[in-house]
């Protein structure tokens, strides 16, 4: 009686066995479109056998711990190089929005307006009587002045937007620490009662990416299943059940984003703006503060030295009207935020005859000051003497083009390391249909046989009950 | 290897991507006829390209400056001509009026007379304008040069033109050496004065400029015959020599009208001398132009080798894109679509 009880009960817990499996199937495919999901296999082990004299039966399966298909060594990989991409990413984007500041190739800018600049005297100098090529003088100025304040302002445009960038990527930071800590403590809970919690922690994995994508952290796993988060130089950003907050906003004296730590809820806030380094948020800071600050200053120099030189040669000089010469541009206390104030002179901006070209007065032929400025154009002014105008402006394109190129490169190559491992994630973890299809074909089979041991069990009992009535 | 769903779809994905992007680019490249539209694409193209544009602004602008400058120059060569005939001619009445022999007072008077036009053709000339400045007055270019006495009124400014990066060259020669025989050098020549070209060069012509003694202004000078000696170190003033030989004619004064053929001599000399000058001006500036020219050409290859793509590999590329992509496209079908589940049934 005993074996067909046994019977009954294996088939019950084998019909159990298969509708778990058939669930983690469903799962599975359920599964498969989730970001850093890792297929689930359950263990199927055999019960304890029992022995009948010399015969050992065994007592069917029963179903083990649902556990997840999954590599924590390419996991950690994966996090290192995910973070490297979101640096190479974000410094890419921002370099390539610099480039088009200098992108002269298909349009005019600053290159362009220099020599017309220059050339304005030249023409000034072939005839200095007349009017109308005092009026080009003016215009070129004009224009020249528009595009290195053209220059200065999209490049401070492009620190505004990294600024905006920063505070979203905080706050997203911040989000995920909070569900990183959430996280911490389903995980150590499941962990206790020991069952494997999958799914959360694939969660806390794709997080972890996520998080090395905005900046270089580091994490480790305690004992109890918790994963604390370093940020960088910064501090903790998760440990245990509790997460610390990044703050970001715009402060101090540059009137730039910047972001502030708080190790405890009481505690007082650091600016950890120079300590934040990788991902999106390190290349962002970076680009900001050191590239683009340094062709502010490259520009404004050249601004700065532009208006000086004009206007020194200009100031020697007489006007129209025979009376010695005044400055041609306003000059700016500093050289810092020049290009910004590459104006004209009012008066001769109201006047053209203002303009000197002539070293005597009434001399209205005498081009000797507009032959000097126009000499300026190929004289080594810039750089401590080693560049002229052209040459330095032409330098610093060709210099953002190396760097660009380099960046995107950078950028390309970083992802197709990322795909690679992402594709022998998949490898090891991904869903596959065919796959899920088959192990539903098999455990259905071994519901249907599972309830086919039930019923001839359950004919076997009849057997057994209507023994008497024969 | 073990292949799951994502992989398949993320390699179809990447894949067109790919395809996708390298079509972009090659469209972009047939659409600009440009293998370079941004720095990144060759930085050090890129480069010489901004350097090569900006050499040949410099060019053309330097060209205009001497098409301006040889129009300025033939028309001061065409009125110095027109001043050698002048005094050509005067020449030729005052040799026919120095001896007696078929001369007399009479003709005298009526060849002054023709002299007298001569004179004023010539003052004519020096006061000639081109546009709204007159050529020969230095830098005074609104102030007429030489008044009916013959007196100068300009300065003895050279007006400079830049003809490339390094080179100035002067435009005019002022009246008071051609005409009015002041400033000119020992060789009888109109050399022209150094200009500053930078500030602090700027600075000290300045300075020199400040600290000179008021310039006389030019007197009118009766020479009398010149000797030898003066021929070669100092000029002569044209309109005076005419008008001593108007006046020796009208008084039938023969000896004076004998002495002027010298003057008349020396005054010829300095016009030819000052118009060699502007010949070789004139044939420096034609070869500077046509270099220039050529620098022009030759910048635009280079511009264009370094930047502009190459239209027939473009196209040959982007059919090759296609093909790839249309390949892909259809492969990518096939893979995506067929799976264990479109077989139980």
């Amino acid at each position: 009686m005993a074996k067909i009880s046994n019977m009954m009960d294996i088939g019950k817990r084998s019909m159990s066995n298969s509708g778990t499996a058939l669930q983690v199937a469903g799962h599975n495919i359920a599964g498969r479109s989730v970001e850093n999901f890792s297929r689930q296999r359950v263990e199927i082990q055999t019960n304890v056998p029992i022995t009948e004299g010399k015969l050992q039966l065994g007592m069917g399966a029963r179903a083990g711990n649902v556990t997840r298909v999954n590599n924590p060594f390419l996991e950690k990989q994966i996090q290192k190089e995910t973070s490297q991409l979101g640096y190479a990413d974000g410094r890419a984007e921002n370099m390539s929005r610099i480039e088009q500041v200098y992108n002269e190739q298909l349009n005019k800018g600053l290159n362009t307006s220099i020599g017309a600049f220059f050339n304005s005297f030249r023409e000034l100098a072939n005839q200095p009587e007349s009017l109308a090529s005092r009026t080009l003088v003016r215009e070129a100025g004009l224009t020249m002045g528009q595009d290195f304040e053209k220059i200065n302002r999209q490049l401070k445009d492009i620190q505004r937007d990294i600024d905006f960038q920063l505070k979203t990527d905080v706050d997203q930071l911040n989000q995920m620490s909070k569900e990183i800590a959430s996280l911490n403590q389903k995980i150590m809970q499941a962990e206790n009662l020991g069952t494997s919690p999958n799914d959360e922690k694939d969660r806390r994995d794709l997080l972890l990416k996520k998080m090395g994508e905005k900046i270089d952290i580091s994490f480790g796993e305690d004992k109890f299943g918790n994963i604390a988060v370093h940020a960088g130089k910064i501090g903790i950003l998760v440990s245990g059940s509790s997460a610390n907050e990044l703050h970001c906003t715009e402060t101090g004296a540059r009137d730039r984003a910047e972001i502030f730590f708080k190790n405890s809820e009481n505690g007082s806030s650091f600016q950890v703006t120079d300590l934040a380094t990788g991902g999106r948020i390190g290349a962002g800071i970076e680009v900001r503060d050191k590239v683009i600050e340094d062709l502010l200053g490259s520009v404004d120099t050249m601004a700065h030295s532009m208006m000086k030189e004009v206007n020194a040669a200009h100031i020697e000089g007489f006007d129209r009207y025979g009376k010695e010469g005044i400055l041609f541009f306003d000059m700016p206390d500093q050289v810092k935020g020049a290009a910004a104030v590459v104006k004209i002179n009012e008066t001769i901006n109201k006047d053209v005859g203002k303009i000197s070209v002539a070293a005597r007065p009434d001399a209205p032929g005498d081009n000797t000051v507009a032959n000097v400025i126009s000499s300026l154009q190929y004289q080594k002014i810039m750089a401590h003497g080693q560049a002229t105008f052209d040459d330095y402006y032409n330098t610093s394109v060709g210099q953002i083009g190396t760097v660009v190129q380099r960046a995107v490169k950078n950028h390309e190559s970083q992802k197709n390391i990322v795909d690679q491992l992402g594709n022998i994630r998949e490898s090891v973890s991904g869903v596959s249909l065919d796959e899920e299809a088959t192990k539903m074909i098999e455990f259905q089979k071994a519901y249907d046989a599972s309830a086919r041991l039930i019923r001839v069990a359950d004919e076997m009992y009849d057997t057994v009950l209507n023994l008497k009535r024969l | 290897m073990r292949i799951a769903d994502k992989m398949r779809y993320g390699q179809v994905e990447r894949n067109l991507q790919n395809n996708r992007a390298e079509m972009s680019q090659l469209q972009n490249q047939a659409a600009t006829q440009k293998r370079v539209t941004k720095p990144s694409d060759d930085p050090l193209a890129a480069t010489r390209v901004l350097e090569a544009r900006s050499e040949e602004r410099g060019n053309v602008q330097f060209t205009k400056s001497i098409f301006y400058m040889k129009n300025f120059l033939e028309f001061s060569d065409q009125a110095l001509g027109e001043m050698t005939e002048a005094l050509n001619r005067s020449k030729e009445l005052a040799l026919g009026q120095a001896s007696d022999a078929g001369a007399s007072a009479l003709t005298r008077r009526a060849v002054a007379e023709e002299i007298g036009q001569l004179y004023s053709q010539a003052l004519q000339i020096g006061n000639r304008k081109l546009g709204d400045r007159f050529i020969f007055s230095g830098y005074k270019t609104q102030t007429q040069p030489f008044d009916k006495h013959g007196e100068y009124h300009g300065d003895e400014g050279d007006m400079k033109v830049q003809l490339h990066k390094k080179a100035f060259v002067a435009m005019n020669l002022p009246g008071s050496k051609v005409f009015a025989g002041q400033g000119l050098g020992a060789d009888g020549i109109a050399h022209t004065e150094e200009t500053p070209v930078t500030t602090p060069e700027l600075m000290e012509y300045r300075h020199e400029l400040d600290n000179k003694p008021p310039e006389q202004p030019a007197k009118l000078e009766m020479r009398s015959p010149a000797s030898v000696n003066d021929i070669l170190t100092s000029g002569i003033n044209v309109f005076n020599v005419m008008k001593s030989l108007e006046i020796a004619l009208r008084t039938n004064d023969k000896e004076q009208v004998q002495s002027s053929l010298n003057g008349l001599d020396q005054a010829l000399q300095q016009v030819i001398l000052a118009r060699a000058e502007l010949g070789s001006r004139l044939s420096s500036v034609n070869g500077t132009l046509e270099s220039l020219q050529k620098a022009i050409v030759d910048n635009k290859t280079l511009a264009s080798q370094l930047e502009d793509a190459e239209i027939f590999q473009t196209v040959s590329d982007i059919n090759k894109t296609d093909a790839t992509l249309k390949a892909s496209l259809e492969t990518s079908g096939k893979l995506i679509q067929p799976s264990l589940l479109d077989f139980i049934k």
